[in-house]
């Protein structure tokens, strides 16, 4: 059972901002979906071990170090940016 | 009632790959602020993790110089939880198959901290807070980390200090990191509980974040220690949080705040395949790692008589044990050599980092070029000493100033022929020693010695002297 | 015929310039974007500068490949350098990625016209493109139907012939399901034959981008280009074996179809129909069916979801409105910066699946939901390694109906989910498929199915959708839309 007080805790997680007149109707949508996903209970567990799709391993990079981005281009769709930083103001 | 100290360690340090764990970013500390970045490292969205191969080669040597079983199957996963600092909002570590576990490093005075695992991780981004306002800048995004997570084995502050140092010195030993704590590429978190003397229980812990240098680990531990004793005296209750150490006032306060519910929803990130190490890679990691520090010491202290203080001295830094192993290669006398660098080299390469590096004007083999002079009797003990410094003032070999100001030794032939000058141009004096004054002996070592200019070896002469008074 | 290689043709005969080509694609983009809705964003000035340089090539005699001057699209969660990239999000509003995605270097470097980006369901999640901030994408055969999802714009465009061909993304069914909406062929290949690298991520494990194009040979044509080794992609392999266009007209005699028998549960019965006619067409050519059972594959659904929304809730988490995008105007703090950045960001649909992943993935429920998912995606890998032994591809439906009217999936969501019930096991699987037209429905909608082959095998999926396509030609039928070749 999904209940208020998952919904507004899984926001938190989310960061979703769920607000009080929307918690009763997404909790009943949120129901539906794990209803839904509950189907998999049924189902037998075969105890398949599931790795990776294709089971690869070791796939990596040699430690060669490769030119960075200039911080204008790194800066570029930054909303907001001061000093060749990425900026956060604490209020807008 | 008498509390015992419970606490446990979880160290992060900082690999000193070239590049970062997974984009080819340099990992050079400091650098104008988000130069050392690209899509990768700043999360873009479509972008791709790729592990850096020497990323989980500088954790197996890690987990081997730990005494640490190595995985055979481990895998990445994804903690997710949002930051400003973390790009991506989640950093990728590894939950339940880290590379390394069950290790341990043994204490002075015999006591094995276990270590429980140790992983490999990326970094956060730096924030700079000003103004109210958040500053943020990815240059140490992605720089690769281990973890070493021990289990709650300390049982006093001293203890831990020696645990950080001794961690310090295996992870620079190895060479897998520099572990300098005021860069931030060695950080501890501490995990403390205090229970009544002779109780088997774990008490209620706090855990003291981000500590940046072995002192403040010291302080936070005792601080919080007899903070923790004060709660339970008067009758409260400890509360199981997060807390950071003040260093001015030498106080720990909660980091309470943060709007994160801890629940970091783990799973494994399905952008990075599975980490497979063979038992044969696992032995050739291990043929390539150096004589650990500990070994080293006991070495020095059997093979080379050299005494356990001084010993422990030329092992703490790597470059220093050598810097020695060169210098005495084909001597009779190592002990002469730790003497010279320990006395006089020491005294010139002062700081940490400096003999950390250990980046010294004489060479090893010039080093070892004076000390066989010194075997050799070609040079005496107090002039060798000042060669020595003449060495270390101009990187010069020793050859150079035993041609320049003549500090060559006094041959045997040299000396029979200065001795007997001293006897004949004193009648007097043989005469005394003859007669029962041993000290009249002095007076004519004192007339060789003026005769050699300080060149010729006391003992020797004394010895012709005697030889030739009969 | 190829639409591709007709281009190619007249092209290299000079019987049109490619500047000509280019143009007459952005006009009728331009006449027919307002009811397709098709583009998201219409990149005139970037075609009609390649269209220039492939016709500079050829006034110097220059040779050009296959693809060099085919004007076409991407989808919008294909990462362009300097060119808007939404993923049709208002999050990502004003997004220009500085780096390309592979496939688009590829084609590019190939000397690809990019006419366009086109619509698609908010990150890829949906079934008709309408969660697109953009709304939704019409069905060229009937705009009062959709054109499918998520890839439901490069669908419409496809259809429509005002793209050539089309690169889309397939996490659940997204290249597949639109395809078959709107009677053309759509290729999701094997987990790791393409590159994801700068695919703007849905659920990681599951997404593949793939080709969507009038014809089979064109699918193809644009695999064979796109399917390669890379190494910014740990889980990339490329294309195993020899290049798909030089098997794709061989003859299919002998060939092995399977069905399995729940695919065609609660599937209508004009699709069911229709699929049964091909299997004659099929077997008509000299192929053998083997019926048999599949259950594990009841689950996939669930198990999609699950997977999927677990790996979303954390794809997503890095739009903050810090780095790119679009931000919050007003906002308390940081964390009240995200919130309401994301908040007001997001869809509704993309935020019930962000929730429900975190759900799945959170401290108690881990184990119930993620943790059984995998051990079931286990379960259905095994099913159709079973399936293989005992034929060559399976046959089933892509969708158990055709193009739903445009309003329609937004107003349900479980219901909506419960139509990927025939797309989803291939990617959980990882499995190649192509979705082709087989015929139509009595409103005139296209019904289509897919070809699913075993892993790197796009070849034969490939290879017996050609036959089906040349024996069955009359199928197909042209809209009233787009440049006529």
């Amino acid at each position: 059972m999904v209940t208020r007080e998952d919904i507004e805790n899984i926001a938190i997680l989310s960061k979703l901002f769920v607000a009080e007149e929307e918690l009763d109707d997404l909790t009943k949508q949120m129901q539906e979906i794990v209803e839904f996903a509950d189907a998999i209970n049924n189902a037998p567990d075969s105890g398949e071990e599931f790795d990776n799709i294709n089971n690869l391993s070791n796939v990596f990079r040699e430690d060669e170090v490769v030119e960075s981005l200039p911080s204008e281009e790194i800066l570029k769709n930054a909303p907001e940016q001061a000093e060749d930083h990425f900026l956060v103001r604490n209020h807008a | 009632m008498k509390y015992e100290l419970v606490a446990g360690f979880e160290t992060h340090v900082e690999l000193s790959t070239k590049t970062k764990i997974f984009c080819s970013c340099t990992t050079a500390f400091g650098g104008e602020p988000n130069t050392h970045c690209c899509p990768v490292c700043i999360g873009l969205p479509g972008t791709l993790p790729k592990l850096n191969r020497q990323v989980v080669k500088y954790a197996i040597m890690a987990g081997l110089a730990t005494n640490c079983e190595i995985a055979e199957v481990a895998k990445m996963d994804r903690k997710n939880y949002c930051y400003p600092d973390l790009p991506k909002a989640y950093q990728i570590s590894e939950y339940d198959k880290p590379l390394c576990e069950h290790g341990y490093i043994q204490l002075s005075n015999g006591r094995k901290i276990r270590i429980l695992r140790i992983h490999i991780e990326e970094d956060a981004g730096k924030l700079v807070h000003a103004h109210g306002d958040t500053y943020v800048d990815y240059n140490r995004g992605g720089v690769p980390l281990i973890e070493i997570v021990t289990e709650p084995d300390f049982r006093s502050v001293d203890e831990a200090r020696e645990y950080v140092e001794k961690l310090q010195q295996i992870m620079r030993y190895i060479g897998v990191s520099d572990c300098r704590m005021q860069e931030g590429s060695m950080r501890c978190d501490v995990n403390i509980s205090v229970r009544p003397e002779g109780s088997d229980k774990l008490g209620t812990r706090t855990e003291i974040k981000n500590m940046n240098s072995i002192n403040n680990i010291a302080k936070a531990m005792e601080y919080e220690y007899e903070r923790q004793v004060d709660v339970i005296e008067n009758g409260g209750k400890v509360i199981q949080e997060t807390l950071r150490y003040d260093d001015a006032s030498n106080t720990t306060s909660s980091m309470r705040g943060k709007e994160d519910a801890n629940d970091y929803r783990y799973f494994r990130d399905p952008d990075l395949v599975t980490i497979l190490t063979s038992r044969e890679e696992v032995e050739e990691i291990k043929a390539t790692l150096p004589e650990l520090p500990e070994v080293k010491r006991e070495r020095y202290i059997d093979e080379y008589d050299i005494p356990e203080k001084d010993a422990a001295l030329l092992t703490k830094y790597r470059k220093v044990s050598e810097y020695f192993d060169e210098a005495i290669d084909g001597l009779k006398t190592p002990k002469t050599v730790s003497n010279f660098i320990i006395g006089s080299i020491f005294r010139r390469v002062e700081t940490e980092k400096d003999k950390e590096s250990f980046d010294v004007a004489v060479t090893p083999k010039q080093l070892n070029e004076l000390v066989k002079m010194l075997e050799e009797k070609k040079i005496q003990n107090n002039l060798a000493k000042k060669t020595l410094e003449k060495m270390l003032d101009t990187g010069k070999p020793c050859t150079a100033f035993i041609d320049e100001s003549d500090l060559g030794g006094v041959d045997d032939n040299a000396l029979a022929e200065m001795c007997r000058n001293a006897i004949d141009g004193n009648p007097a004096a043989v005469a005394d020693y003859k007669g029962g004054k041993e000290k009249a002996l002095m007076a004519l070592l004192g007339n060789v010695m003026k005769q050699s200019r300080g060149k010729a070896d006391a003992q020797a002469v004394r010895a012709k002297l005697i030889e030739l008074i009969g | 015929m190829s639409q591709i290689k007709k281009i190619h043709d007249m092209l290299s005969s000079k019987q049109i310039s490619c500047k000509e080509l280019t143009e007459k694609y952005l006009i009728e983009i331009e006449k027919s974007n307002s009811e397709l809705n098709a583009y998201v964003n219409v990149t005139a000035d970037t075609a009609m500068a390649q269209a220039e340089k492939v016709d500079a090539k050829i006034a110097k005699g220059g040779e050009i490949g296959l693809l060099e001057g085919v004007p076409m699209t991407l989808k919008d969660n294909l990462s362009t350098k300097g060119i808007e990239t939404t993923c049709c999000s208002k999050i990502l509003t004003g997004y220009k990625p500085i780096y390309n995605a592979t496939v688009w270097d590829k084609l590019e470097n190939e000397g690809a016209v990019l006419l366009g980006k086109t619509n698609m369901d908010e990150f890829a999640m949906g079934s008709s493109s309408e969660t697109s901030y953009f709304g939704g994408a019409t069905n060229p055969f009937n705009t009062k139907h959709c054109a499918g999802g998520s890839s439901g714009g490069v669908a419409s465009a496809v259809g429509a012939d005002i793209a050539a061909y089309g690169l889309g993304s397939d996490t659940g069914g997204s290249i597949r399901q639109p395809a078959s909406f709107c009677g053309i062929v759509g290729l999701k290949p094997t987990y790791g034959a393409v590159s994801r690298y700068g695919l703007i991520a849905y659920a990681s494990s599951l997404d593949q981008i793939g080709p969507v194009t009038k014809t089979v040979e064109d699918a193809s044509i644009v695999y064979d280009a796109i399917s390669d080794y890379d190494p910014k992609d740990s889980t990339c392999q490329g294309r195993k074996g020899n290049l798909t266009f030089d098997t794709v007209n061989n003859d299919i005699k002998g060939m092995k179809i399977g069905i399995a028998r729940e695919y065609l549960d609660g599937v209508r019965d004009d699709v069911k129909e229709a699929l049964l006619n091909a299997v004659k067409v099929y077997e008509s050519l000299g192929a053998e069916v083997v019926y048999f059972d599949m259950p594990a594959i009841k689950f996939a659904l669930p198990v999609y979801y699950i997977i999927a929304c677990a790996e979303a809730s954390s794809n997503l988490g890095r739009y903050d409105g810090i780095r790119y995008g679009f931000k919050a105007e007003h906002y308390n703090g940081t964390h009240d910066m995200m919130c309401r950045t994301r908040s007001e960001g997001f869809g509704d649909e993309v935020k019930r699946r962000i929730l429900l992943g975190t759900y799945v993935l959170s401290a108690g429920y881990y184990d119930a939901y993620y943790k059984k998912a995998q051990n079931l995606r286990g379960t259905i890998v095994k099913a159709f390694d079973d399936a293989f032994t005992k034929c060559d591809f399976v046959l089933a439906p892509t969708v158990p109906m055709t193009a739903f009217e445009m309003g329609h999936a937004v107003s349900d969501p479980v219901e909506t989910y419960l139509t990927d019930i025939c797309t989803v096991p291939v990617n959980i699987a990882g499995l190649p498929a192509v979705s082709i037209p087989c015929g139509f429905d009595n409103k005139g909608l296209p019904i289509g199915m897919q070809l699913i082959g075993n892993k790197f095998k796009e070849a034969t999926i490939l290879n017996a959708a050609n036959a089906y396509e040349k024996a069955a030609g009359e199928n197909f039928k042209d809209t009233k839309w787009g440049v006529k070749l």
